[in-house]
């Protein structure tokens, strides 16, 4: 149980390559933190440092209010699951799980603790009847089961994990999630998790930071946050399933309106976004119009505010569709429509070739800068450019109310 | 057709087959057949010189009594080399591993400009450096009679260089497991002990028995730093002393007797050990 507080931490490799840039971030007592991106963009990087199995090359680390960038791993009072287990292929299930406690000095644990510790950890990851085992005899589950068992018997104030689901089948891994939210209840400890998958940062996290190419942290905020108010296209695009659809257009202001012309039809912004637009007095410019699949809505009837597109390719993923289909003019946008909002036969006509005309939901359109990539409505303190990174969310009141109402749904779609 | 065609190709792997037996079991024959005769030989009893012929006229075990005899010094001989293969085997290996270990796992200052120069270096013939090391171990007393902790010297000396082999295979450890131990508490010394050599089973063997068989079949050093003492010789100089012109009549069948005997622990320990060469031991250490 602790806090854990990166100021500045820079990872600058021989060669000057950077991986991680000025790391900044507060993590309060029993919160989990998600660190979520791409391949390369620092995350396992930023997490071996906080483990110290990582050098910092500059900023501080503190662990409970100690600066602890000179301490060694044993001593940051930590414990890590890695992505391949790394278990000791010697040594029984028992052993690898007693394998700290028995390193433990001062005072040095007795047998029948650490029996009881080892006995109770195999309890709760279900995994008693492997104990006199050696790893190659198990699958990758219960390998996991038992790294995880590793980490979770010694008394640490913080958890790391990095990437402890990626080796595991969809299956397993949907399994495991679920049991790692109730690990957490149980150890009830900071925890810091690093994924490439947004699904596993959007359910586990409290917060994410979602973090790009280079080391660069793009947002740090709760799910919805990230979801509902993407700082830059990079974090609308990474976050969600399947990838939000960005169209470039013009934001044109017209008194106290705003309108959006994609592919050439005008449509009006309303709602909340209207209102921030117009708090904010947002200048008419081109921008990327971004638009979730699942807030692209299908329209029977051809209206003034829809348009007609071709379908190119049809998944079918049982409880929804997803419709690559392509404009008018050439741009290509993914559709999500729930499979029970279609009757018998309009599902027979989602099909290739057909056209069919779809809408934009107002009220859940995105309006990112063409000229910076940034959200047009977020006062973006990410920006990589702009010294230093702040954490807490500077956000105007107006944000506040509307992604509290949005928020819930969002999530449980997830 | 079909079955003709079959038959052809059935036919013509029977012919190479059988002609690749035959060229395996001349080659057998001429590497087992040295060894086959020593033995032969060992069992000599008419006489102990060299003679024109191979099978023995009379058998018996004259030879072998005579080799621990007070008469002979091949116990002495035995003992020596035996000694100085036990201590070269631990002091090699240990060196050999650290060596290793710190060049697979640490990631140090010129570590990249010190393993070429210890790679140039190994290029050249240990026989270059003898001279140098005979004047060197006599300066300290370490020759002649007292030849056994001067051979011990020189055999782990330069030892450490000959980490190769173990790096190779340490580097295919995975260093998530030593990461995992740091977390999980554990020293450097700890982690090496506990979790890399347990892991390191076959190597080891293989690093035993080839830091034992060098010392233990070893002739040059030993014979050139013993200098024909008969308290400080091993036991391949000692044998050798044996086949000297005025020698050899006297002692050719007893030197046959001592190659066999000197045989038998390597080939006790290879037999022992072999087990342990084709073990796999890493499998279910990560994801596989």
């Amino acid at each position: 149980m602790a806090q854990v507080k990166l100021t500045n931490v820079k990872k600058v490799y021989q060669g000057g390559t950077v991986a991680v840039q000025n790391f900044n971030l507060d993590i309060a007592d029993k919160e989990f933190i998600v660190f979520v991106g791409p391949s390369g963009c620092g995350k396992s990087t930023t997490l071996r440092m906080v483990a110290g199995l990582e050098d910092i090359s500059g900023g501080t680390i503190e662990i409970d209010g100690e600066v602890v960038n000179d301490l060694q791993p044993k001593d940051r009072h930590i414990s890590m699951v890695f992505q391949n287990y790394a278990l000791y292929p010697h040594l029984t299930v028992f052993e690898n799980i007693a394998f700290p406690l028995r390193l433990q000095k001062n005072p040095k644990m007795s047998q029948d603790e650490i029996y009881e510790r080892v006995t109770s950890a195999a309890q709760v990851l279900g995994i008693t009847q492997y104990l006199t085992r050696k790893p190659k005899a198990l699958s990758g589950g219960q390998r996991q089961r038992v790294a995880i068992g590793r980490a979770m018997v010694k008394d640490c104030k913080v958890f790391l994990m990095d990437e402890p689901l990626s080796n595991l089948d969809t299956k397993l891994r949907n399994q495991m999630r679920a049991e790692i939210i109730l690990l957490r209840k149980r150890i009830n400890t900071t925890f810091i998790y690093v994924t490439h998958d947004q699904t596993e940062a959007m359910t586990l996290g409290d917060r994410i930071v979602c973090m790009k190419e280079g080391g660069y942290v793009m947002q740090i905020g709760t799910p919805s946050e990230l979801f509902d108010w993407p700082a830059s296209k990079f974090v609308a695009e990474f976050v969600g399933a399947p990838m939000m659809n960005m169209v470039k257009c013009d934001l044109i202001k017209e008194g106290k309106k705003y309108f959006v012309n994609p592919f050439g039809y005008k449509l009006p912004v309303d709602g909340e976004k209207l209102a921030l637009l117009n708090s904010r007095n947002v200048e008419a410019q081109p921008i990327y119009l971004g638009v979730r699949p699942e807030h692209v809505t299908l329209v029977r009837e051809k209206k003034g505010a829809s348009f007609p597109v071709t379908i190119e390719v049809n998944e079918m993923m049982g409880s929804e569709y997803h419709l690559h289909v392509v404009t008018e003019d050439g741009t290509k946008l993914i559709v999500r429509i729930p499979t029970i909002n279609l009757s018998e036969e309009e599902r027979t006509k989602m099909v290739s070739g057909e056209v069919i005309n779809i809408a934009f939901e107002g009220k859940a359109m995105h309006f990112f800068s063409q000229a910076t990539e940034y959200n047009l409505l977020i006062d973006n303190q990410y920006l990589a450019d702009k010294e230093p990174l702040n954490n807490s969310p500077v956000k105007e009141e107006a944000e506040e109310e509307i992604h509290q109402e949005e928020s819930s749904e969002e999530v449980k779609e997830e | 057709m079909v079955e003709k065609h079959s038959m052809s190709m059935s036919k013509k792997r029977t012919i190479g087959n059988v002609f690749s037996y035959i060229a395996l079991s001349l080659i057998s024959i001429i590497w087992i057949l040295p060894f086959v005769f020593l033995v032969l030989q060992s069992f000599r009893c008419e006489s102990t010189g060299v003679v024109g012929y191979v099978l023995p006229q009379q058998w018996g075990l004259d030879n072998y009594i005579f080799l621990f005899s007070p008469d002979a010094n091949f116990l002495q001989w035995y003992f020596n080399t035996f000694i100085i293969a036990l201590f070269v085997c631990v002091l090699q290996t240990a060196m050999q591993f650290m060596m290793a270990y710190a060049l697979s796992r640490f990631r140090f200052a010129l570590r990249k400009p010190l393993m070429n120069v210890m790679l140039v270096l190994g290029m050249f013939p240990g026989f270059l450096t003898m001279i140098v090391l005979y004047q060197v171990l006599k300066t300290i007393g370490l020759t002649g009679d007292n030849a056994v902790p001067g051979l011990i010297l020189v055999y782990v000396a330069s030892s450490g260089m000959g980490y190769y082999v173990i790096k190779g295979f340490l580097d295919t450890l995975p260093k998530s497991l030593d990461e995992a131990a740091l977390v999980d508490g554990a020293t450097r010394m700890q982690i090496f002990v506990k979790v890399i050599l347990p892991l390191c089973k076959p190597i080891l063997i293989y690093t035993v028995l080839t830091a034992f068989m060098g010392p233990w079949g070893d002739f040059i050093f030993a014979a050139c730093i013993a200098l024909g003492s008969q308290t400080g010789m091993n036991v391949a100089a000692g044998l050798n002393s044996w086949l000297s012109a005025a020698n050899i009549s006297s002692n050719f069948t007893h030197f046959c007797a001592g190659g066999v005997v000197v045989a038998i622990p390597v080939m006790v320990l290879f037999l022992f050990l072999q087990k342990y060469y084709v073990e796999g031991v890493t499998g279910g250490a990560v994801k596989g």
